[in-house]
């Protein structure tokens, strides 16, 4: 693995009791943490600090989900940026691909586990461009 | 906006609106209007939108199409015709076609003073004097035609004024039984009726006329029956045949005549009963008589007319309690989705304070876990305030009333949901009443009324784009006896059709962040103190919940209790 500036991962969420578990979690794992409560704020963030990781929980951004959805899987692409939702969003909607869904309610061991996979992940492919 | 509502099969309750141009119908999920029906093709047919009306094609479905009964390649649908598809039947309605003019501009109610018009009311009837229009005046003439025919519409006037009045299938089928009896000289009758879902007939109601004996069982003849069923008509029959085989007619001398009336209860769609009437006529009397029968064909036409009226009413009864049930079903399907939303939000709450815990004890890092038990305790009390709710909110409670500040109460909430609130980027600004006595009222109820309130203005508040802010404030108005609470958010503002069922309970439009109790408990708990709450809305602008208080000063209630 190669050295680079610290993994970071962009947690937006309405929870503040989440954003709290993720921050401790991760943060004993090496890796940086930003958070958002709001898409609107977590949008601003993802573009100035471009993070390897989103988490979002699309589920509590219930009628809005579908647009903040497209809005962070935009960002993502541009950013290559991975993206991983918190509940579902519904059948209507689709998906433009990519991206992950862990279903609510979630274990905290398991989605961590994810995070950290998936950090690894992007890392590697932006080894490989380098 | 059109729509099919199931009023039979297993999405029974469901109501499908028809938007856009074609529709699909059948088992496959790609279908807008998809069923659970095993009977049904995977696309079994389509709805075709064009030009305003609507038509319905089948698909080369395994079993068909059926409108109202009879099976359809491409049907256009009315407003209340039936479509059934394998063993699901839905029923079409949609919204009255507009006229494109006001018809109230053509009509005005205006006084009489402003019109100029000079009519004035020279007679009156009421409601219940109605079937007397029928009433034969006794100083006429009468013609025994024109005294049938006005009894028969007498008949059918009351007929109608009886299937008016109940929701109840049973008492309607004993009034109309009550009025077939006082009108023709019946010894036995009967009314069966078909199951919802057509099942075979069962008997509703048994008649006996007085000094007939009632123990005896009424027989009614199957090839009669079925002619009734089959053909869709009524009969009329006697056992006097006028046939060949009636040479002597001493059988009539010794047995008598029997005859009977069947007719079928033919609704809008299905038939849904049938009703017989029958009559014996002794050997003594049929020789009295001259062989004259006591049913004849006017009894029939009367009785065909009674009986649809009467099915009319049945189907209509049907389908109201069958919307009624999936109305229920409906409510009770949104209560439990809403609490399981909410609960499971807590769920996931506890889940990651019990993982900060664990991380915690395996690091031997005590911060973590006092940061975990945090977690979990905070949403033990959201537990403990849904359940709070929900006692609260499903019984009959009297509030334990105390002498206390107003000012006070609200401090408290303002300061238990500050930082929810920072939490939330919203601004919250709290503005006490200059003076402000102390009053009898129950603090720990009105803090949760207020803080229902005060959290829904946060939720609102943080809906938007822009900055939120709820402003918190309370007033004292003497004069009006009340003390007031006013909360007001600069939230997306309340749409008027949502206005109607802000306080219904398990109704949220919080995207599941709401449990659908807090402002329904919040009014029940103003409603207990003799209170209200107001709602003003600006849709784009906000919201204020003014919870107004009846102002009880110490002694007056002192007083009250005293005397």
């Amino acid at each position: 693995m190669i050295l680079g500036p610290k993994r970071s991962v962009l947690v937006v969420d309405r929870s503040e009791e989440t954003r709290e578990v993720l921050r401790t979690a991760l943060e004993r794992r090496g890796l940086r943490t930003l958070a958002a409560s709001r898409a609107r704020r977590g949008l601003e963030l993802a573009r100035q600090h471009r993070p390897d990781l989103i988490v979002l929980d699309i589920e509590s951004e219930g009628t809005n989900s579908e647009e903040t959805y497209a809005r962070f899987a935009r960002q993502s692409l541009k950013n290559g940026t991975a993206l991983l939702m918190l509940g579902h969003l519904r059948p209507s909607e689709a998906s433009l691909g990519g991206e992950e869904f862990i279903a609510k309610p979630y274990h905290f061991g398991p989605l961590i586990r994810r995070i950290e996979e998936l950090v690894e992940a992007t890392g590697q492919t932006l080894a490989r461009c380098a | 906006m059109p729509s099919l509502f199931v009023i039979r099969g297993n999405d029974q309750g469901t109501r499908f609106e028809l938007a856009g141009e074609i529709v699909g119908v059948g088992r496959d999920s790609s279908n807008l209007v998809q069923l659970h029906d095993t009977e049904a093709s995977r696309q079994h047919a389509e709805i075709r939108h064009a030009e305003g009306s609507y038509v319905i094609a089948d698909l080369n479905s395994s079993n068909g199409t059926f409108v109202n009964g009879r099976k359809v390649e491409e049907h256009r649908l009315a407003s209340g015709d039936q479509v059934q598809i394998g063993g699901t039947l839905m029923l079409f309605t949609r919204p009255a076609e507009e006229t494109g003019e006001d018809l109230t501009d053509q009509i005005s109610i205006a006084s009489d003073r402003q019109t100029g018009d000079e009519s004035h009311i020279i007679h009156s009837l009421s409601h219940a004097e109605g079937s007397r229009i029928f009433r034969p005046e006794a100083d006429i003439p009468q013609n025994s035609w024109l005294a049938r025919a006005r009894s028969n519409l007498q008949v059918m006037y009351r007929t109608a004024l009886a299937v008016s009045h109940t929701l109840d299938i049973e008492q309607l089928l004993h009034r109309i039984m009550d009025l077939i009896f006082e009108w023709v000289e019946a010894d036995r009758g009967c009314i069966m009726l078909a199951g919802a879902a057509g099942e075979s007939l069962e008997p509703k109601v048994r008649r006996t006329r007085k000094g007939v004996r009632t123990g005896q069982k009424i027989t009614i003849s199957k090839t009669i029956l079925d002619y009734v069923i089959q053909r869709n008509e009524g009969v009329l029959t006697s056992d006097a045949r006028e046939d060949n085989r009636w040479q002597s007619g001493a059988s009539i001398l010794q047995m008598g005549i029997r005859e009977a009336i069947c007719v079928p209860m033919q609704g809008r769609y299905d038939m849904v009963g049938v009703i017989y009437i029958d009559t014996s006529t002794s050997p003594q009397e049929v020789i009295q008589k001259g062989g004259a029968t006591k049913f004849t064909q006017d009894h029939l036409k009367l009785m065909i007319a009674i009986a649809h009226q009467a099915a009319l009413a049945v189907e209509d009864t049907r389908y109201y309690s069958a919307m009624v049930q999936a109305e229920r079903l409906a409510a009770v399907g949104q209560t439990i989705a809403t609490l399981s939303h909410h609960i499971k939000n807590i769920l996931q709450g506890i889940r990651g304070g019990s993982y900060l815990i664990e991380m915690g004890l395996t690091e031997h890092d005590e911060s973590v876990v006092s940061k975990g038990w945090k977690i979990v305790e905070k949403n033990q009390n959201k537990i403990s305030a849904l359940v709070m709710d929900m006692l609260t909110f499903s019984k009959e409670r009297e509030p334990e009333l105390a002498p206390a500040n107003l000012n006070q109460v609200v401090s408290d909430v303002v300061e238990l949901i500050e930082s929810h609130a920072a939490d939330m980027e919203v601004e919250l600004r709290w503005e006490p009443a200059e003076e402000m006595p102390e009053l009898v009222f129950d603090p720990e109820g009105i803090h949760r009324a207020v803080l229902n309130v005060v959290t829904n203005g946060i939720d609102a508040a943080c809906e938007c784009e822009k900055a939120g802010r709820v402003d918190v404030a309370t007033r004292y108005a003497p004069d009006e006896g009340k003390a007031l609470v006013v909360v007001s958010d600069n939230g997306p503002g309340i749409p008027p059709e949502r206005l109607d069922s802000l306080f219904s309970p398990f109704v949220s439009f919080k995207s599941g962040r709401g449990t659908g109790l807090g402002l329904p408990v919040s009014q029940k708990i103003l409603t207990e103190h003799g209170g209200r709450i107001l709602v003003e809305s600006t849709p784009g602008e906000g919201s204020r919940f003014t919870l107004e208080l009846p102002a009880v000063m110490p002694d007056s209630a002192r007083q009250t209790i005293v005397r």
